[in-house]
């Protein structure tokens, strides 16, 4: 009885159709096969926005490792790789901001274990999450206090006379500071991935962040450390429509497991900020970003002048084009101001973080660092 | 865009479902209660279903719709989020949005930093009343932790070089 109706149903619906279709001729088979597809599409949808409701975070930062020195919140890290090349590799990402997991996001998409899969004997510099009691540490006090002793530690672990530096985003002008004031180290190679070098062309932080308008002094006395939700609410300015791009992109590509997983991850690492210490703040806003101190060759740091030109080592830099943080230009500068020999520039497609995270940074730019670097190691 | 013969082959195969899948459920509810007149649980809302189903027929019959239409609307959405996103920052990459969010910032900390140092002072207080360290405190405590590992450190890297010295003079 209840197939009858049901099929009554059926045929009243078709014949509606038919009615007013009749001329209709043969649906392709190229749209039915796209009907199909967007309705399996839609399925997978509805499955994965669940899971990714009620299923709890993905494990990040699964590459093995050892912790092979901590000093305060630091903490430097070794990865476990089969080092077919020499010379070990020192990574430096960016104080504050975010968490260093992002290099080491998932498996099969994490520029770490890509870069010990190629045989470099990798280690990370995790600055970590400092605390009221970490306001007094200073861009200084990490250039001429914590690099080096990282950098000799680098050398006693692996073993090795010469170690190669790689700085991304504020790593890059950090470490470039203290490659230029430190000659007594052995850095045989130095990399700047998406850092800032000539602040004058750093986009619209520069602006926001100049002297004519901020008072940096007034900013760290009040508030002792620049608090994480204040360090989001900068970055969610900078870019207001990304929240609202990477919703659409998750709806759109939601029947996708590997998308859902990696947005998962990646959502996880983009709402955990970590706050600037205090002075940090004010010795970076103020020497870096209004003054240009480093580009100018005006940084003096533990009684020595950071000369960019003091960098001879194989330099090789790469800029993002659609960087709105570190915009390419301003990561281009270090090019000409040092004083290497083998230097090189490249400008790669993608953003701040999709130039060394994802499936795009996988294809372009970890076979080029990895490339360049292999035959200078 | 699809012609409305597509559509013709979607629903012959919505249709031979729609069908398939009455009879799996007319099955399983026979073998549940096999004396019990079947059940019909969509009876109340059938007229309405029916209404529905015929105006999408029509619907479908007379316009090219296909999947295509979500990749436009998609298309679409991302070209009026990055025309948003140009626009927004070209009002953000002036002077005179710079002396705006600056002059915010600038009235949220002076109306902040009297209420947060009073504050303060009144937690300060109570801590002290029931005889418990504060957070100033607390901080100055990890504070010297801090620095005593430093004293530390160095020490080390004196000791370190001291003996390297040592070790090159002795003769081998």
């Amino acid at each position: 009885m209840g197939q009858e109706r049901f099929a009554d149903v059926v045929e009243r619906f078709t014949s509606g159709y038919a009615s007013a279709a009749a001329s209709a001729a043969e649906a392709p088979p190229e749209t039915v096969r796209q009907w199909r597809e967007e309705l399996e599409r839609n399925l997978g949808r509805l499955r994965n926005l669940h899971a990714l409701l009620t299923s709890p975070e993905p494990r990040t930062g699964q590459t093995p490792r050892e912790e092979i020195y901590r000093k305060n919140k630091s903490r430097l890290y070794r990865y476990a790789s089969a080092r077919t090349h020499r010379t070990p590799l020192l990574f430096v990402p960016n104080l504050g901001i975010s968490r260093p997991y992002i290099f080491d996001l998932l498996p099969n998409g994490s520029f770490i274990e890509y870069m010990t899969r190629q045989g470099f004997d990798f280690y990370l510099l995790d600055w970590g999450v400092f605390g009221p009691e970490d306001n007094d540490l200073t861009v200084e006090h990490c250039v001429t206090r914590i690099l080096p002793r990282v950098a000799r530690e680098v050398l006693r672990s692996s073993g090795a006379p010469e170690l190669s530096v790689l700085g991304y985003c504020m790593g890059a002008p950090v470490s470039a500071s203290f490659v230029a004031s430190h000659p007594e180290v052995p850095v045989r190679n130095f990399i700047d991935m998406a850092g800032p070098i000539d602040f004058t062309k750093v986009g619209l932080f520069g602006l926001w962040l100049a002297k004519d308008h901020f008072n940096v002094d007034r900013f760290v006395d009040t508030l002792g450390a620049i608090p994480a939700d204040l360090v989001r609410a900068g970055f969610k300015l900078i870019k207001p429509t990304m929240d609202l791009s990477a919703g659409l992109g998750l709806w759109w590509n939601s029947w996708n497991d590997k998308y859902v997983e990696g947005f998962q991850a990646l959502s996880k690492w983009a709402n955990e900020y970590v706050a600037f210490p205090g002075e940090f703040f004010r010795q970076w806003v103020r020497d870096f970003y209004q003054e240009n101190k480093l580009y100018r060759g005006e940084l003096v740091m533990g009684g020595r002048r950071v000369d960019l030109q003091r960098i001879t080592c194989p330099v090789f830099v790469v800029g993002a084009r659609e960087d709105y943080i570190a915009p390419p230009e301003c990561v281009r500068a270090l090019v000409d101001a040092v004083g290497s020999r083998d230097r090189e520039y490249v400008e790669l497609p993608g953003g701040h973080i999709s130039l060394i995270a994802g499936r795009g940074a996988a294809v372009h730019c970890w076979p080029k660092v990895s490339g360049w670097l292999a035959s200078r190691s | 865009m699809a012609d409305p013969a597509a559509s013709q082959q979607l629903f012959d195969l919505w249709k031979r479902q729609l069908e398939e899948g009455a009879q799996a459920w007319t099955r399983l509810l026979g073998q549940q209660a096999p004396q019990a007149p079947p059940l019909d649980p969509a009876a109340f809302w059938r007229p309405v279903l029916n209404e529905g189903l015929e105006t999408w027929a029509r619907l479908f019959a007379q316009t090219p719709a296909s999947p295509e239409l979500l990749s436009q609307w998609k298309q679409f959405l991302d070209q009026w989020i990055e025309a948003w996103s140009r626009a927004l920052g070209q009002a953000m990459g002036t002077e005179q949005f710079a002396k705006l969010i600056n002059q915010q910032l600038d009235a949220m900390l002076a109306a902040q930093a009297p209420g947060r140092t009073m504050f303060d002072q009144q937690v300060e207080q109570m801590l002290q009343t029931f005889n418990l360290p504060s957070r100033a405190q607390l901080t100055g405590v990890a504070k010297q932790i801090v620095e005593l590992e430093d004293r530390i450190e160095r020490l080390e890297d004196k000791l370190g070089a001291v003996l390297r010295r040592l070790e090159a003079r002795e003769p081998r």
